[in-house]
């Protein structure tokens, strides 16, 4: 029992954490909500677990949970990427504010 | 509309660490009468001071970011200065600065706002087998995912009207930038034209150029730019 609150707390820090993410990149978003509800679902349905492990041949429920918690660490890392990509974009609008700046203030070679 | 005189032409070019080569590309298309301007990509090496000796207008990156960010600098820089016509142009020197005409006309005698280079209309002096390939599949790929009827996807050598420049808006830092023109001019349904190119590639040329390693980024590249706002 103690186990399921934990890990239902952890999946509540994942939807809160959904939320904020939705509105910069939808799609991850949406599969970090999924991702989290499946990982409650399981938490606190192990029956329904090990019946659908035994369905998709994973023969134990809490080896679906498991692997429901490495999905959620893919899509956080996939995040992550994005979330470096557009401070990437952030970096290069300022050193090309930066670069034409300079290059306006320094005088063309074909000036007078 | 009529061609544009000489000096209404800026030739844009992204360079990083190209010392060795840049002097002669930029010597080469100031012999047409177009302005220059390079963006130096935050070499380290004398590619800005070369450039600059060479007659180039050059604006520096404080540091590396792509050809993509480099030649997106270079399209602002040469907007904001009132710039009518803009061809892009390759560091490399694998474009030949003759060509620039033969685009420009392109533009005036289709009333086009894009004019792209194309080596598979024109010719490739030295283009191996598996580049040869590679390339093929990129036009397959730029085919189905922008729809536009072309026959090469990554020519650096391309003309637009200040109409067409002022549509490109290059989120794609690095070579990914060549599809995602490609995209946006897709995208915003002016008017484009191929037009027959001579690329010559040089030992120089080739060890600068993608593998089927990059290609592979490039579509991951593409791939992730539709997953964030």
């Amino acid at each position: 029992m103690i186990a399921q609150f934990l890990l239902t707390i952890m999946l509540f820090t994942i939807l809160l954490y959904s939320t904020m993410t939705y509105r910069q990149a939808p799609i991850i978003g949406l599969l970090t909500v999924a991702a989290a509800f499946c990982g409650l679902y399981f938490v606190w349905f192990p029956s329904h677990a090990t019946r659908l492990a035994e369905l998709v041949g994973i023969s134990r429920g809490v080896d679906l949970i498991l692997y429901t918690w490495v999905v959620i660490s893919l899509i956080m890392l996939l995040n992550l990427h994005l979330k470096l990509r557009s401070q990437m974009e952030l970096i290069t609008l300022l050193a090309r504010k930066i670069a034409i700046a300079d290059a306006l203030r320094s005088p063309r070679p074909d000036a007078p | 509309m009529g061609l544009p005189a000489p000096e209404d032409v800026w030739v844009v070019i992204a360079a990083y660490n190209e010392a060795k080569v840049i002097a002669d590309v930029i010597a080469d298309v100031a012999s047409t009468g177009h302005r220059v301007v390079m963006v130096d990509d935050g070499s380290t090496d004398t590619t800005a001071e070369r450039a600059a000796q060479a007659g180039a207008t050059v604006i520096r990156h404080p540091i590396n970011l792509g050809q993509g960010a480099a030649l997106q600098t270079a399209l602002d820089f040469v907007l904001a200065q009132g710039a009518e016509t803009i061809v892009t142009f390759d560091a490399d020197g694998q474009h030949r600065a003759a060509d620039i005409a033969g685009l420009l006309d392109a533009l005036s005698r289709h009333a086009a706002d894009f004019a792209l280079g194309s080596r598979f209309l024109g010719s490739s002096v030295n283009l191996p087998l598996m580049r040869r390939l590679l390339l093929k599949a990129a036009v397959l790929f730029t085919r189905a995912t922008t729809g536009l009827s072309i026959t090469d996807s990554h020519n650096g050598l391309r003309a637009m009207t200040r109409r067409g420049a002022a549509r490109i808006h290059l989120r794609q830092n690095r070579m990914a930038h060549a599809s995602e023109i490609l995209h946006q001019i897709a995208v915003s349904g002016l008017k484009y034209v191929e037009t027959p190119v001579t690329i010559h590639y040089s030992a120089y040329s080739l060890a600068k150029g993608q593998t089927l390693f990059d290609a592979l980024l490039i579509i991951l590249d593409l791939f992730a730019r539709r997953l964030h706002r």
